[in-house]
């Protein structure tokens, strides 16, 4: 598993497709934690389902947390948990690469 | 040892910072709560914060505003949690945001080590209203001043640190 993680329009998804070209991509992972968490899963559960399902997928997610703390409770919950899921997804993979401005840095 | 650690809301901040006190010399380990207690929220946060330390024997010390008048004994290994929480504290209830530079200054010289925990809440380029942009501007002179005491400065990213000052330390 490889993870892929940028703030918005950084070139994640292209530079995962690009690095790796035959593999199962699963883009916009932070919608789907999203969307996990609207029909009550656990946030942690979520991604390790996830990674027994795909250990062989790319992971491409949008970095959602690093804004002012939204005053609407399901905002801060959204944030908490794309966090908590991908942090399960980092320990997983086996490299994580976070892109800025489409330039990937490697941080494991 | 001073070390600050950043990073976003869920990254895993609080649990590496556990784990670099604990991977710390002995000492007598403290751990400094900022957090106004006032909504099922928070008390769930609060909860959570202590089931995870509760192995590593902190004394916890409440401190929602005035950290220069917190008694913190000397030679501790401090946990100081989170800077965000007290400049929002001593700005938004009461307090004077400008005495927490010195106040960290103090608190370095005093323990033995030092982990401050920070936040990045800047980096999503909305708008806001006059008093959160004062509040912003505020936090981020703290967070510089607190980076520019530290030897080390760690952003944690979904649970992998990153050295942005200093090697980073082995926990």
């Amino acid at each position: 598993m490889k993870l892929y993680i940028g703030g918005a329009y950084q070139g994640q998804l292209e530079l995962a497709r690009a690095e790796n070209p035959d593999a199962l991509i699963l883009s916009d992972f932070h919608e789907a934690v999203q969307e996990a968490m609207l029909r009550g899963e656990d946030a942690r559960a979520f991604a390790q389902s996830v990674c027994a399902a795909h250990p062989d997928a790319v992971i491409v997610a949008n970095e959602v947390g690093a804004g002012v703390v939204p005053m609407e409770a399901q905002e801060r919950a959204f944030r908490e948990a794309v966090g908590r899921a991908l942090c399960v997804i980092a320990q997983e993979a086996r490299q994580v690469t976070r892109v800025v401005c489409g330039i990937g840095v490697r941080i494991k | 040892m001073i070390v600050l650690v950043t990073g976003g809301s869920g990254c895993g901040k609080s649990t590496w910072a556990e784990r670099l006190i604990a991977s710390m010399p002995e000492g007598q380990r403290v751990y400094i709560a900022t957090m106004q207690v006032y909504d099922e929220e928070s008390v769930r946060r609060v909860a959570r914060h202590r089931a995870q330390r509760a192995h590593l024997g902190f004394a916890t010390i409440e401190c929602e505003k005035n950290l220069a008048a917190a008694d913190i004994p000397q030679d501790s290994v401090v946990l100081l949690e989170d800077l965000v929480n007290l400049a929002a504290n001593e700005m938004f209830s009461g307090g004077d945001v400008r005495r927490i530079v010195p106040a960290l200054h103090d608190l370095a010289h005093r323990c033995r080590h030092l982990v401050m925990v920070t936040n990045d809440v800047f980096s999503d380029g909305g708008c806001y209203d006059e008093s959160t942009q004062e509040y912003l501007r505020a936090l981020a002179q703290i967070n510089r001043s607190a980076a520019a005491l530290a030897d080390c400065v760690v952003e944690v990213v979904y649970s992998i640190p990153v050295s942005l000052k200093g090697a980073l330390p082995c926990v």
